[in-house]
C-alpha cells in the first residue's frame, strides 16, 4: 500500500487503506457532483438545432469571442458532437469574412 | 449517382451597383446551368462589413446561390468565378448530406415524441433528449 504516485485514485482502490485516502475520495466525489449540478446543457441540443449553419452570424458569434477565436468546449457546454459542427462553421465562416480570423 | 447541392456563397465588389451585381448573380448562374446545374435558390444579403480586408475592401455585397448537380460542375464553376472580375471571395460547401442527415434526426425526434406522448409520459429531460439526439 503506497501512498505515493497512486494518489487519491491509488487510495479509493485500496478498501483496507488509511482513513487520509478515503476521506480524499470523498471530497473528490463531492468536487463531482458539484460540478455536475452546474453543468451547461448544449444549446444545440437544448434548441434542437441539427444542422450548424455557418451562415447564421448571429447564433456563431454567440459562441466566439469579440476576436474570433474558437472556445473550448468547457466554456458554453456544448456537446462533443455539436463542438465539432460549431467549429467547422465558425471555420467556413471565417472564410468568407463573416467571422475574423484574430484580432487587428 | 444522384446529383448533389452545393451552396455557393460569394462577395461581390462593393463598389458596384444594384443591377451590376444582379448581372454577375445571372452570370454565375449561368456557369452552373451550362454545367447541366439547377439552381435552386438565389438569395441576395445585400452590402455587409467584412470581418477582415480582403482585396482592399472593408464591405461586400453578399450572394448565396444553392445549386444542384454534379461534382465537376462545381471544379468549372470555381475555375470561371476565379477569372470573373468584381467578384471578391467566394465558398463552395457541399450541403445535401448534412442536411439530409439533419432531416432524419428531426424525423427521428419526431417519432420518439409521439412514442412518449402515446405512452403517457412526461416531457424528456435535457439528458435523455441529448441522447435522442445521437
Amino acid at each position: 500500500m503506497s501512498f505515493g504516485g497512486g494518489g487519491g485514485r491509488g487510495g479509493g482502490r485500496g478498501g483496507a487503506g488509511g482513513k487520509g485516502g478515503s476521506a480524499r475520495a470523498g471530497q473528490k466525489e463531492a468536487g463531482k457532483r458539484y460540478f455536475f449540478r452546474r453543468r451547461k446543457v448544449c444549446k444545440f441540443c437544448a434548441d434542437k438545432i441539427d444542422y450548424v449553419d455557418y451562415k447564421d452570424v448571429k447564433l456563431l458569434a454567440g459562441f466566439v469571442p469579440e476576436r474570433g477565436k474558437v472556445l473550448p468546449r468547457r466554456m458554453f457546454g456544448t456537446c462533443a458532437e455539436h463542438q465539432r459542427k460549431l467549429t467547422l462553421a465558425i471555420k467556413r465562416a471565417r472564410n468568407i469574412a463573416l467571422l475574423p480570423f484574430a484580432a487587428d | 449517382m444522384s446529383d448533389r447541392v452545393y451552396e455557393i456563397l460569394f462577395i461581390a465588389d462593393p463598389n458596384l451597383g444594384e443591377p451590376e451585381v444582379d448581372a454577375l448573380a445571372d452570370q454565375i448562374q449561368g456557369y452552373a446551368e451550362k454545367e447541366g446545374g439547377r439552381v435552386q435558390k438565389v438569395e441576395k444579403w445585400g452590402k455587409k462589413r467584412l470581418a477582415y480586408t480582403v482585396r482592399k475592401h472593408e464591405e461586400g455585397y453578399y450572394v448565396l446561390l444553392v445549386v444542384e448537380g454534379r461534382g465537376a460542375l462545381v471544379k468549372e464553376v470555381e475555375r470561371r468565378i476565379r477569372v470573373t472580375d468584381g467578384i471578391v471571395k467566394f465558398i463552395t460547401v457541399r450541403v445535401d448530406e448534412e442536411l439530409r442527415k439533419a432531416e432524419r434526426r428531426k424525423a427521428r425526434r419526431a417519432q420518439e415524441e409521439a412514442k412518449r406522448k402515446a405512452k403517457g409520459l412526461p416531457r424528456p429531460s435535457p439528458a435523455e433528449s441529448e441522447e435522442v439526439s445521437l
